[in-house]
């Protein structure tokens, strides 16, 4: 755990709670998928909290994000409310997008979420774009684009960033690098370096620790500073783990990994369970106050999911609505 | 009125838009001091500098991507694609995203964009620098597709595209960049989904996009002399479509041709041939005729290339069997 | 509280996933993680994990079950006993024999079908079997019996091997190409016999397909396609009319008859100009022979004048009703409806036409008249006032009716076009009519 000083007990709390509300979701939403009540398909979060919370918590609701297939925690950590993510979840009328976007589609235009894309790669010109806009407006928005390690292989990134790179945007892409490329190891679709990739472009590159929510919080708020002044954009490669398969449905996945590499990233390196040790060590906050935290949240999600399962579908008109700004 | 060229009317139409509304900007490859290689832009960037006259890598992808995340985000980019060939790279930030924000955000979110490229062959460039390729876009739901057949629409329909709130692709026939016509010096604009009745006529209706509004008033004076009265329609946008007047002019003549650049197969020449066969069916005496490019890549031999795109006799041709009441292609 | 296990939906557009075994027994103590079952669904085989600790219990789907995905097919209980409760109905448990039999894959060999062997044969009745599953068999051995429409023959086996299966039992009727039996090369481990109803009709054999008959019914050979011509002069062997759909509607609307065109021996296809020339052309009687379509209906029938006038001069004295018209319109209207369809009567007297719509819904003779609109369903001439005592006048856009007079006995005459009203609703119309105005009582009770 990076060593920080206990100047802001609220702050982490609230880290500490979206970290635990991205869990209660995804624990929810694979449940809702399991027992066929969801329709489509949904790639599940768990495991890379930090990373979403670290970031987000160092962004503002005007600063924007552009968010990925798995991208439910994205959409949490920037703000999103249960009830209309479930909603959205589950096709209904009240979801963020009426229904029209599901899980791989959330957009949450009010927090700065500019939507998670179903194209791995899809959303790089996009958070490029916006970077771009923030600079001509001179509005100091600050763009990140989430992407994971198997969309490093994607032209447009090499496209986008040498775009960034030539006219100082401020936009920080951020590779949520869980080591599989859908069912294959990074490892073997990936040559060389990816840090090195960004900064063949003379773009400042980081690699941290993307189970330390601390840590990435900390340089986020710096890169994000430095943005602001010009001094954009950046590469961060957060090595981080999804402890579910690809997508739910993929659970036989010993050709691909190993259940004890997922057994010792959930026993050792699970980001909220070592962020709540830490806390508890820091005498910031005691084992039943945690305790507490996680039974609300669970709580909050479980009313979410009992609201979106009752709620409406849209009307049926709505079926060609929207496809042109009127 | 005083007479100007296609070229300068896109430009006068950027320009005109770039002063009324500091959010609207253009970017792309060359669009900056070379002006694009038709020479288009030419001038712009001396007004407006390269803070909104943008000139990109040679990256069609990415600047189009950039395009559309800088319109989700309060700007309104113009974006250059320098040959319409180029679409199929760009097809991913267009198709899948651009054209689907704004219903996959439930109408939250609005990409107004306007992609301006171009189309036509004859210009001798080959398969790859020559195709008419609007017809592929004009499938996805949530693009608008404007295609001017002269100067005066350039003018119109770009400063309507720019203030649309939609993503908007314009195609420009690049053989017609130098074409001179009358385009008033105050300011107007086209709204889209209105066809322009060219002539009217009451033996056959003539529908032609872009370049091939020409060749059907080519015909249409042909056919004149002869005593046949065609009617000439220009739907100037082909999403949305003026599906009425189409149809209105339809039900008058009992006959049509449509005409358009784009390969035969699968195009729109077939797709306002169906639209008037399901709506007009009763009043048609004669089979609805569609003539688009040949269904061949486009050759660069100027022999071959010239046979591949409908002509102004090719189309008289047809019309006259047509009111002669031959039969096309029956048993 | 004990979890629910449930059958988890895992691929891209799953309903079920069939459990291909169990992999904890009931009563197993069980942890998070553990493999509990195998499920096969559209993708592949997977193991599916324990959501907790416990005890496995209340299995309700056994190994070969297919299970919609959501169903709770077992629980993960705090003790070994579970819920207690008897385990449910197990759905699917006992498998059809049906499907059991068309579960059975086939042998490797060759396929023997139901021979063809008579002249217009659809299926061999299977008398007998002459060789058991297992049997070898010759070639030219006799395998089975069949009765065809001509006689009982025997049908030899037509490959060396071994009968691996029978795919057929006696007294069953086979098509003529489905596979009765299979002939394997090596002597078979596993041969059986079937009945053909067990697994459905055997399908001919593709390796077999029965030539097309190169007669028709008649024995006459099939006619030859006609040869497109450009433009077509004579009428077309399929008796189709090629004309425009713009001259198809002009035509309907005018109540021209295209064919009348054919005969007459214009070019096809007809466009709207042609509609000219069919408007003038000699009347259908006068002109060859005419289409069925354009035959013509007359019928009359006499009937006393003063029982009409009578209900007139009643409706006018008594209610106040004047209009005789609508009277009639009324009366004819009801003796034409068949069903609730809007219906028009046009009543043509003393040189003006008035159209009734529906004219037998309001009560006698209220219906009000308006000017006529498009062709009705039905006309009267009211001619009784004039010196015509008769007429023929041909079919018209619509049925007619006339009336004419002669001293105290009215006429009624209706005409039509055969197509119009068949011969069956022409007598109704006419008797139904005619009845009325003898006996306006008819109408109104």
């Amino acid at each position: 755990m990076a060593k920080a000083a206990k100047t802001n007990t609220e702050d982490y709390l609230r880290m500490y709670t979206q970290m635990v509300r991205i869990r209660a979701f995804e624990d929810n939403a694979n449940q809702l998928y399991l027992s066929a009540k969801m329709p489509g398909l949904t790639h599940m979060y768990s495991g890379q909290e930090a990373v979403a919370v670290g970031i987000c918590e160092a962004l503002t609701p005007d600063d924007k994000i552009t968010s990925t297939h798995r991208g439910h925690g994205h959409c949490v950590a920037k703000g999103a409310e249960f009830k209309a993510m479930f909603c959205e979840l589950l096709g209904k009328e009240e979801g963020y997008c009426r229904g029209k976007g599901g899980s791989m589609h959330i957009a949450d235009q009010s927090n700065g979420n500019l939507g998670a894309n179903a194209i791995v790669g899809g959303s790089m010109g996009i958070a490029t774009g916006a970077a771009l806009s923030s600079k001509m407006q001179k509005s100091g928005q600050v763009a990140v684009c989430f992407f994971g390690d198997g969309a490093t292989a994607q032209g447009l990134w090499y496209e986008v960033m040498n775009m960034a790179a030539l006219w100082g945007l401020p936009v920080i892409y951020a590779c949520e690098n869980n080591g599989y490329s859908e069912y294959t190891k990074t490892d073997e679709i990936a040559a060389g370096s990816i840090t090195a990739r960004a900064e063949a472009f003379g773009i400042e590159s980081y690699d941290l620790d993307g189970q330390d929510v601390l840590a990435v919080n900390d340089l986020t708020q710096k890169l994000v500073a430095r943005c602001r002044k010009g001094e954009g954009p950046f590469f961060m490669n957060l090595k981080t783990y999804r402890y579910h398969g690809h997508h739910v449905g993929d659970i036989n996945r010993d050709y691909y990994r190993t259940k004890d590499e997922e057994a010792e990233w959930k026993t050792t390196r699970d980001p909220i369970t070592n962020f709540g040790k830490w806390l508890e060590g820091e005498k910031i906050v005691t084992a039943e106050e945690l305790v507490a935290i996680n039974d609300s949240v669970r709580q909050e999600a479980e009313e979410a999911v009992a609201y979106a399962l009752d709620a409406k579908y849209p009307d049926v008109s709505e079926v060609d609505m929207h496809v042109y700004v009127a | 009125m005083r007479e100007i060229t296609l070229s300068k009317a896109v430009n006068e139409a950027i320009a005109e838009e770039m002063r009324r509304d500091p959010t609207v900007f253009l970017m792309g490859e060359d669009v900056a001091e070379a002006g694009t290689p038709f020479k288009v832009l030419s001038g712009l960037v001396e007004e407006f500098g390269t803070e909104r006259v943008i000139d990109t890598p040679i990256s069609e992808p990415g600047f189009v991507g950039l395009a559309v995340g800088a319109a989700m985000t309060g700007t309104r980019p113009i974006v250059d694609l320098m040959f319409g060939d180029f679409i199929f790279l760009v097809m991913d930030q267009l198709c899948n995203q651009a054209a689907k924000t704004h219903y996959m955000s439930g109408g939250k979110l609005s990409v107004p964009m306007v992609l301006r490229t171009n189309m036509g062959a004859t210009r001798r460039s080959a398969a790859q620098h020559s195709q008419s390729l609007h017809a592929l876009v004009a499938h996805i739901p949530g693009l608008k597709v404007a295609m001017p057949s002269s100067a005066y629409e350039a003018k119109g329909l770009m400063k309507t595209a720019i203030r649309d709130n939609n993503p908007v692709v314009i195609f420009e026939d690049k053989l017609m960049y130098q074409d001179k016509a009358p385009v008033p010096e105050e300011e107007y604009l086209i709204p889209f989904g209105v066809a322009n009745v060219k002539r009217e006529g009451s033996d056959i209706t003539l529908i032609g996009t872009s370049s091939m509004v020409q060749v059907a008033e080519a015909a249409a004076e042909i056919l004149a002399k002869e005593g046949i009265s065609a009617e000439v329609i220009d739907p100037r946008t082909i999403v949305p479509l003026d599906e009425e007047t189409l149809i209105k002019s339809v039900r008058k003549t009992s006959r049509a041709i449509v005409i358009d650049e784009g390969h035969q197969s699968y195009g729109v020449t077939g797709e306002i041939a169906a639209r008037l066969n399901e709506k007009a069916f009763y009043h048609l005496d004669a089979p609805v005729v569609r003539m688009g490019a040949m269904d061949v890549p486009v050759p660069f031999s100027p022999a071959l290339e010239d046979i591949t795109v409908p002509t102004a006799e090719g189309v008289a041709a047809m019309a006259r069997k047509l009111c002669a009441g031959e039969m096309i292609h029956a048993a | 509280m004990p979890l629910d296990v449930i059958m988890p939906a895992l691929g891209m557009a799953q309903d079920s996933g069939v459990i291909v075994s169990w992999l904890k027994q009931p009563g197993d103590a069980v942890a998070e993680g553990d493999a509990l079952f195998e499920v096969e669904t559209d993708k592949a085989t997977m193991e599916v994990e324990a959501q907790g600790k416990g005890y496995l219990t209340d299995v309700t789907a056994a190994a070969g079950e297919a299970v919609p995905v959501g169903q709770v097919i077992a629980q993960i209980s705090d003790t070994a006993e579970g819920s207690g409760k008897p385990p449910a109905p197990k759905s699917g448990a006992e498998p059809a024999p049906a499907s059991e039999a068309s579960g059975r894959t086939m042998p490797e060999g060759r396929e023997v079908i139901m021979p063809a062997l008579g002249m217009a044969q659809d299926s061999g009745l299977l008398v007998s079997w002459q060789k058991a599953p297992g049997d070898k068999v010759g070639a030219d051995d006799t395998l089975f019996e069949v009765e065809t429409d001509k006689a009982a023959m025997e049908v030899p086996a037509g490959f060396d091997g071994y009968i691996a299966a029978l795919l057929a039992e006696a007294g069953e009727d086979i098509p003529v190409g489905g596979v009765v039996a299979i002939i394997s090369k090596d002597k078979p481990e596993e041969p059986f016999a079937q009945s053909a109803a067990s697994v459905g009709r055997p399908a001919p054999s593709t390796k077999a397909p029965m030539p097309e008959k190169a007669e028709t019914a008649d024995g006459t050979p099939a006619a030859a396609k006609p040869k497109p011509t450009t433009p077509v002069t004579a009428p077309r062997a399929d008796g189709r009319i090629l004309a425009s759909p713009k001259a198809r509607r002009l035509a309907l609307e005018r109540g021209l008859d295209l064919q009348r065109l054919v005969d007459a021996g214009h070019a096809q296809p007809f466009h709207v100009r042609d509609l000219e020339a069919l408007a003038h052309l000699p009347s259908a009687s006068a002109g060859p022979a005419p289409a069925p379509g354009s035959a013509a209906r007359r019928l009359s029938a006499e009937v006393a004048a003063d029982g009409f006038d009578d209900l007139c001069l009643w409706a006018s004295d008594s209610l106040g009703i004047g209009d005789a018209n609508a009277l009639l319109a009324g009366f004819a209207a009801a003796c034409l409806r068949r069903d609730d369809t809007p219906l028009t009567v046009d009543v043509v007297a003393f040189g003006s036409v008035q159209a009734y719509a529906d004219p037998d819904r309001p009560w006698l003779g209220q219906a009000t008249a308006h000017s006529p609109e498009g062709v009705p369903a039905l006309r009267i001439r009211d001619l009784r006032h004039s010196a015509l005592c008769s007429v023929e006048m041909g079919p018209e856009d619509c049925p007619t009716l006339t009336l004419t007079q002669r001293g105290a006995t009215v006429s009624v005459t209706l005409e039509c076009g055969a197509d119009q009203l068949s011969a069956e609703a022409a007598l109704t119309l006419l008797t139904g009519f005619a009845g009325r105005m003898e006996q306006p009582l008819r109408h109104l009770l």
